[in-house]
């Protein structure tokens, strides 16, 4: 009876079981379809890393000892026995032993080096190999300082199985999977330990998965927590293991963990994790430091050790006694790291999110947002990190001071200060705001604003072309109407609401006269002075009012850096240049960004026009950067302040760099400050910073030098008169020489001789008798 | 990624410039038995790299004041501009031209080196470039016909490059007629 009655409920079973059976080989085919093609090409998301510019050295290269010793920290080499392996460097006094990293740069791959280096107070005295032969040139690690990640991305340095320290392999196994040698994906018995456990102390105090569980969970599945996904995640572990090496699976999971959060990026991988914590490449890790990083996996946000220090050291030195228990490290060792502080790298420095987005946007030109994100490029830029505090530092202290002093209240002053090397177009420094770690408005980029009077060294450089003006050329300074296009009449004003009359003109561009700029810019033409501003390097054309004369004209401090860069190159531009090369991730030259420069303006027109514009530092508006620079410093430059000062600017350049600086308020209301009192000091005191050459240009044949009188213009002499200052004018121009004062017979014999320097203490000797 | 399609070609180019490039080397080779001189000498061949002699100047014009500057290279970018001749004959451009680089990072402003990379331009086919340079280097070599001459050669080799021949025997005739 029994028998009768049961094929009519045995063949739906068998079916049914069938059915399911083909079902689960399906999905388990599936799969291991998945598991095999994703794994096969796996892919890790690297972000492009970017790196800052070497510093060079080289004896007579302008790095002290202690500036050397700060660069070496900064690039956290530690004190130590330089035999002992790289990352480590010995100081006696003024002498170096170190050994350097292996490491890429754009032109070679250094292995580990070792050299002595002799510093003095303020250069480099003598550079050897280990060997003690000598070595010509040298250059320390390029310090990395970000990378381009995607919003809420993934941020790693994937290992190879070579950069694995041996007791990273052991210890992650230790603590995180015994039996991963053993088991094929899944751990029967660790999830039967880990049950126990649990059931034991009534919460989850262990988890059963695999390393290779916890790999295919980060790896190709969601972090939801449900028995359908634990199956999945099952599968796909005996499925990985069953295709791929116990090698391949554990380096792919020590590069897939997460190890932590710096705001909206996610750190991945031992290799970045060593690198974040600790500021060192993993191979440098100590016990302790690599005891850290295993312990943080249980819970990176749980035992940050950034917040949550004592949580942290006490995860590290459970870990610690586990490793000496398991004989992976002595107990003596082990006491020592347990006893040693947790040594984190600072938080923050290097983050310099205001030059990040000028590389950026130089590569967006010739990369895919995505390839930035995940390519795995390696981006080496020209940033000079010394000079980025420098200038970071200038405006912070300066826009404190300005701030406290100012009657405006309710409200802060903003700054924006660009640096780069003339010759080269290098930017080495970008600030975009007082708030330099934050993503947020880049007024060195962004912010377009009325130069005011930075545009006048156009105005004269338009003049000294023409051949028919000198810088002791008279000009007229005197009130002038403009019936303008739209019918309404423009009067122009000097600063001061004073008229100054027939002025040389060194003198009308150093002290920035507004009626003898607008006399003689129209004198020459608009189209004339747009056409000077944009040969030096503005891309738009200015529209043609006269108010053009004064700097109406709206322009970034990067555009203005990009025109004076010009100035200070002799009449050369030099294409700005953010990015250097970018190498793929084997370290292979994708895209190299050369050096640019392209004949922007006559030679001798713009040395005549700088030595102009070095008057304009000693005798001018911009006379208080004198004080702020090492004493003799000789800097060319142009204070700029536009209507009602809601803009304070300032220009200029030294023998090394070429800075802008601009000091304003967002919401443009009128800030009380001259280009003087608002820029200029931001400008000085980077410069001040970064022990900057005096600027010495080249004199061209075509011209000569010759003292005149501040005042009149006349020719004179030092001796003859107080005011006497050198200008450089065409070689055999006559000037009208001071009554009984031309020493010279034959005209222009009195030419001063010497440097531009000589100059300016000979000037500074006629001030003190 | 991203090919160079040409590679052969600039192979083949970077050999035969680099041939000219290290017979011009200003850094010269080291001659132990001689005494070594006080800068490292201009170049001795004098070979114009376009191929013609330089036409012998007895121009009586008046002579310009003596030099008042000589150019030379520092050890340090004198072994960086070694280092790039010997990549050039390999063939590695890219390298080549990230290690005069950082020669003129150093010293910015010695012709010389703007001449090597006016001249290494050249190899790149870009004679645009190697015409900035080449002028760059005229400037910064006010006062130093030696090395205007080089930057004048240089210089007329860009434009001839550019099929801009009649400026450049203006830049060449220069050279011969101006200088000593």
């Amino acid at each position: 009876m029994a028998r009768s009655r049961a094929p009519r409920w045995r063949l739906p079973l068998l079916i049914g079981c069938i059915a399911l059976l083909a079902a689960i080989a399906v999905w388990v085919v599936y799969l291991d379809r998945v598991v095999t093609r994703e794994f096969q090409g796996r892919h890790w998301s690297v972000p492009a890393r970017v790196f800052a510019a070497p510093l060079e050295l080289y004896v007579g290269a302008p790095v002290a000892a202690d500036d050397l010793e700060e660069e070496l920290r900064r690039l956290h080499y530690r004190s130590g026995d330089p035999s002992a392996g790289p990352g480590v460097y010995r100081r006696h006094g003024g002498a170096f032993d170190l050994q350097a990293r292996r490491v890429r740069f754009i032109d070679e791959l250094r292995e580990p080096t070792r050299v002595s280096i002799r510093a003095g107070s303020d250069s480099i005295t003598d550079l050897r190999h280990a060997d003690g032969t000598e070595l010509p040139v040298f250059r320390l690690d390029p310090p990395v300082v970000g990378s381009v990640f995607p919003i809420h991305g993934e941020d790693r340095l994937v290992l190879s199985p070579a950069d694995v320290p041996p007791l990273l392999r052991s210890g992650i196994k230790l603590i995180e999977d015994r039996r991963f040698d053993e088991h094929h994906g899944v751990d029967a018995y660790g999830v039967l330990r880990a049950l126990w456990a649990n059931l034991r102390a009534r919460r989850v105090v262990q988890g059963g998965s695999t390393l290779t569980q916890q790999l295919v969970k980060n790896y190709f599945l969601s972090d939801e927590q449900t028995f359908g996904r634990k199956a999945t995640e099952a599968v796909m572990a005996l499925r990985l293991e069953a295709h791929f090496s116990k090698e391949e699976i554990l380096v792919a999971y020590l590069n897939e963990v997460y190890l932590g959060q710096d705001g909206a990026r996610a750190i991945h991988g031992f290799g970045l994790g060593s690198e974040y914590y600790f500021a060192k490449p993993l191979a440098e890790l100590d016990v302790g430091e690599l005891a850290l990083l295993i312990g943080l996996v249980k819970g990176p946000s749980f035992y940050d050790p950034r917040r949550h220090a004592d949580r942290a050291s006490a995860r590290r030195n459970l870990v610690l006694q586990e490793f000496a228990d398991a004989h992976l490290i002595d107990s003596t060792a082990a006491k020592r790291a347990a006893a040693s502080s947790l040594g984190l790298r600072p938080p923050g420095g290097s983050y310099v999110p205001a030059y990040l987005d000028l590389v950026r946007r130089h590569l967006k030109r010739d990369y895919a947002e995505a390839d930035l994100a995940a390519a795995g490029l390696a981006v080496y830029t020209s940033l000079d990190p010394r000079a980025q505090a420098a200038a970071e530092r200038a405006l912070a202290v300066n826009l404190k001071r300005l701030d406290a002093a100012s009657r405006v209240r309710g409200a802060s002053l903003e700054g924006a200060v660009i640096v780069a090397e003339p010759n080269s177009g290098d930017v080495v420094a970008v600030v975009g705001g007082r708030d330099v770690g934050t993503d947020s408005f880049n007024r060195a980029l962004d912010a377009r604003r009325p130069i005011g009077s930075l545009v006048k060294p156009a105005v004269y450089l338009t003049a000294l072309e023409t051949g028919r003006y000198n810088a002791a050329t008279l000009i007229e300074d005197a009130p002038i109407e403009l019936k303008l296009a739209d019918g309404s009449i423009w009067a122009p004003q000097n600063y001061e609401h004073q008229v100054y009359g027939r002025v040389p003109m060194a003198r009308a561009l150093a002290e920035s006269m507004n009626l003898a700029t607008v006399r003689l810019g129209l004198d020459l033409g608009l189209p004339q002075v747009a056409d000077t501003l944009q040969s030096l390097g503005l891309e738009t054309r200015p529209a043609l009012n006269p108010s053009l004369l004064l700097g109406t004209v709206e322009m970034t401090p990067l555009e203005v850096v990009q025109v004076y860069t010009s100035l200070a190159n002799g009449g050369f531009r030099a294409r700005l240049r953010a990015v250097r090369a970018v190498l793929d991730e084997h370290g292979r030259p994708l895209k190299s960004f050369k050096v640019q420069v392209e004949a922007a303006a006559p030679p001798a027109a713009v040395y005549q026009l700088d030595r102009m514009l070095t008057l304009v530092t000693t005798r001018g508006t911009g006379h208080d950067a004198a004080a702020r620079l090492p004493r003799g410093t000789v800097v060319a430059g142009k204070t700029g302040t536009s209507s009602d000062t809601r803009d304070s600017w300032f220009a200029g350049f030294t023998g090394s760099y070429v800075a802008v600086a601009w000091v304003g308020y967002d919401d443009n209301r009128a800030t009380g400050l001259t280009g003087a009192a608002g820029a200029l000091p931001v400008w000085a005191d980077t410069l001040a910073h970064l022990k900057s050459a005096s600027f010495q240009p080249v004199p061209p044949e075509l011209v000569e030098d010759r003292w005149i009188g501040f005042g009149d213009g006349l020719e004179t002499t030092p001796a003859c008169s107080a005011d006497a200052v050198s200008i450089a004018v065409p070689r055999g121009t006559v000037l009208p020489g001071k009554p009984d004062c031309t020493a010279a017979s034959s005209g222009h014999a009195a030419a001063p001789t010497g440097t531009v320097t000589d100059k300016v203490k000979a000037w500074f000797n006629t001030l003190i008798h | 990624m991203v090919q160079h399609p040409h590679s052969l070609t600039r192979l083949a180019l970077a050999f035969a410039a680099a041939a000219v490039l290290l017979s011009g080397c200003p850094a010269p080779a080291p001659r132990p038995s001689l005494p070594s001189p006080p800068v490292p000498s201009p170049p001795a061949t004098g070979a114009s790299p376009s191929g013609r002699p330089p036409p012998s100047a007895p121009a009586p014009a008046p002579r310009p004041p003596a030099p008042v500057r000589e150019n030379h290279l520092s050890p340090a970018t004198r072994s960086l501009v070694a280092q790039a001749h010997t990549l050039l004959a390999r063939g590695d451009i890219d390298a080549a031209s990230s290690t005069l680089d950082r020669a003129l990072h150093i010293e910015p402003n010695n012709p010389l080196l703007w001449i090597e990379l006016g001249r290494l331009r050249l190899v790149e086919s870009d004679a645009h470039q190697a015409e900035g340079c080449g002028r760059r280097a005229l400037a910064l070599a006010s006062g130093d016909p030696a090395t205007q001459r080089q930057a004048r050669r240089l210089l007329a080799d860009a434009l001839r490059a550019q099929q801009r021949n009649q400026e450049a025997r203006e830049v060449e005739s220069q050279a011969d007629i101006i200088q000593p």
